[in-house]
């Protein structure tokens, strides 16, 4: 009876030693691939924001209003700090799913596969969202300028509906890209903008009838006045 | 350079006097100017070889053959001698970003292709040229040695008001010349200072357009050319919509007038007072139209632009200054008034935003048109009772405001 038991209890040792004889070189791999990776990404953190520096990065982000946009969302980084530091965190997470996937935990294998693949989408989506942001915030501005030197009282107005219409489309454009929801996005897009139009559309030209006539006969009028009464100044 | 244009240069092979005029759709005006052009070329500078060049923007109205056609049959008529040498007459095309500044970068080509000694560029929508203005412009040089003469005219008290209130002063305060009209239009050089603008890479810029007049002028006075001024008397231009091109000549003056600061800043941190230049021409008073003026709207837009781009002026402006501005935006319309102080340090902070690139300078100098015209309508409201000789003092008073605040400029451009 007794060899019986020193038979279980050995062969279950030895089973669990092989184990974690196996394990152990993945266990050495992952801590390797992290100490590697975190210095790997601490070096492109520094490097990255002597880049940013040396290009002026954050004098480009403050013409374009990113400086002003993170201090008013309470972040207190540079932009190439920011910058530098969110490309610290992506080494750092992808060292982390490198040492995860060392382990070769049949559980993880999958999910790991999964995420890579997705990596590329991600990546495009968030560069989409800045990219349509930046050109959000000058298009606004620019319709800002010429509406207020075309003395347009609503020049304000017009130029928020540009940036929220470059900023909408981006984001639609972003998780199109992302696959979440196509269908619906598009749909929703496509209603939404539409039915922008169509308001608009209907207001003028049926339900604000009235109102619109007034408003292009002021604006016939106020303009005829003021071609006659131009000023007749020669700048240069 | 066009082929046949270049076959043409080629067969004159020389020139003594090159007069340029640039044109786009001028079909009513440049006939006038092409015969003062002729008739000031035959009664002053008879032995003269000279070469009349017409680079144009591709007119459809019938300008080139306008220009082609003019002939002065009788000399006599108009009291000048038969010259020496016929006057060679060209029509050409020019190339490039339309525009004046391209326009004359095809006569400084012709010039440099004859050898010219002297030139003279006018423009081609002139009603008051008259033949002695090209003695005015070309006698400097050809005769005097000087290399660059800047045209004087007698203006209405209200006109050229960028020039009064920016290019005037602030050239002035930085390159220590006293060119009172340094973009007045029509310019007489040397054949070696047309040479040296061509060895400038400045063609796919705003000085292909309407910077093209400061870019030749801060470029004689900073590269140390002989400068000096020639009273023409009344400048008269084709009637036209003055309004309608305000925005692109504004910021396109604007723009060439502090890119060049930052190209010649080691130059004008030295300067600490300005001098003035030699002129010639006989001086006289002229009656001048009245000029109708919409002060009101003018204060509307620039209220406008208080309430609206204030977020993008505080890029440039010190806090102190935006204070100030929107302070005076809320005075009436009756009491409103722009001091010369808060313009000066404006013009001061917003060249140092567009040398610093904090905001981005297209939508700098487009913001800047509110505040200008802010400016331009206080300076009328302050000079409707005024006379020449008083408004002249208080543009004098402004010079002397930007010549005091310029270490100020110094101090903050870094």
């Amino acid at each position: 009876m007794s060899e019986i038991w020193r038979t279980a209890i050995v062969a279950s040792f030895d089973k669990f030693l092989g184990k974690v004889v196996t394990f152990l070189p993945n266990l050495l791999a992952m801590i390797t691939i992290l100490v590697i990776g975190l210095i790997t990404a601490w070096i492109i953190k520094t490097l990255l924001f002597r880049f940013l520096k040396a290009i002026q990065f954050d004098r480009v982000s403050e013409r374009w209003g990113l400086t002003h946009i993170l201090s008013r969302g309470g972040i207190a980084y540079s932009p190439a700090s920011l910058v530098s530091r969110f490309f610290y965190w992506v080494i750092v997470l992808i060292t982390l799913i490198l040492g995860i996937n060392a382990l070769e935990v049949a559980a993880t294998q999958n999910f790991i596969a999964q995420f890579f693949s997705y990596l590329p989408n991600l990546f495009a989506a968030v560069i989409i969202l800045v990219i349509g942001y930046l050109i959000a915030i000058f298009l606004g501005q620019a319709a800002l300028i010429a509406g207020v030197n075309a003395q347009m009282e609503s020049a304000k107005l017009l130029s928020r509906s540009v940036r929220w219409f470059i900023i909408i489309l981006s984001l639609t454009m972003a998780l199109y890209h992302l696959g979440i929801a196509e269908k619906v996005i598009v749909a929703a897009f496509s209603i939404t903008f539409g039915g922008i139009v169509l308001a608009l559309a209907i207001a003028f030209g049926w339900g604000g009838r009235e109102l619109a006539k007034d408003f292009l006969e002021r604006l016939y009028l106020k303009k005829k006045k003021e071609d006659g009464d131009h000023n007749h100044l020669s700048h240069l | 350079m066009d082929k046949s244009f270049q076959i043409q240069l080629e067969e004159i092979i020389e020139a003594d006097i090159l007069i340029g005029i640039p044109s786009y759709n001028n079909s009513r005006t440049i006939g006038h100017v092409v015969r003062s052009v002729m008739a000031g070329l035959a009664k002053y500078f008879p032995r003269a070889k000279a070469v009349l060049v017409n680079s144009d923007g591709g007119s459809t109205d019938g300008t080139q053959e306008e220009v082609k056609k003019v002939q002065i049959e009788d000399f006599k008529t108009i009291l000048t001698s038969h010259p020496v040498y016929p006057i060679q007459k060209i029509v050409t095309p020019y190339h490039g970003i339309p525009g004046k500044g391209s326009a004359f970068r095809t006569i400084f080509e012709a010039a440099k292709s004859v050898n010219a000694k002297a030139c003279a560029v006018v423009d081609s929508d002139l009603r008051s040229i008259t033949p002695e203005w090209i003695e005015l412009l070309i006698r400097p040089i050809y005769e005097e040695g000087f290399d660059y003469v800047v045209p004087l005219y007698a203006r209405h008290r209200f006109d050229g008001t960028i020039t009064n209130s920016i290019v005037y002063p602030l050239t002035r305060a930085l390159y220590g010349k006293r060119v009172r009209q340094p973009i007045g239009g029509d310019f007489g050089f040397s054949g070696e200072l047309a040479k040296h603008y061509l060895t400038k890479e400045v063609w796919e810029t705003d000085i292909a357009r309407f910077g093209i007049d400061i870019w030749m002028t801060t470029l004689a006075i900073a590269e140390g050319y002989k400068v000096c001024q020639s009273y023409l008397g009344a400048k008269i231009h084709d009637a036209r919509d003055p309004g309608s091109d305000l925005g692109p000549m504004f910021t396109q003056v604007v723009s060439s007038v502090y890119g060049l600061m930052g190209n010649y800043q080691h130059l004008w941190k030295e300067v600490k007072e300005s001098q003035p230049v030699p002129t010639f021409g006989f001086h006289y008073e002229v009656g001048l139209e009245p000029i109708s003026v919409n002060v009101e709207r003018m204060i509307r837009n620039f209220k406008l632009g208080v309430k609206d781009l204030m977020e993008i002026w505080r890029k440039a402006l010190l806090p102190e200054t935006a204070r100030w501005l929107d302070s005076i935006s809320r005075l009436s319309d009756e009491a409103f008034s722009f001091p010369q102080d808060l313009w000066v340090r404006l013009i001061y902070d917003f060249a140092i935003a567009h040398h610093k690139g904090s905001v981005h300078r297209e939508h700098l100098l487009k913001s800047m048109i509110p505040l200008y015209l802010g400016r331009v309508a206080s300076f009328v409201k302050e000079n409707q009772e005024s006379s020449v000789k008083e408004v002249e003092e208080k543009i004098e008073s402004l010079c002397k405001v930007f010549e005091e605040m310029k270490p100020y400029l110094i101090e903050r451009w870094g």
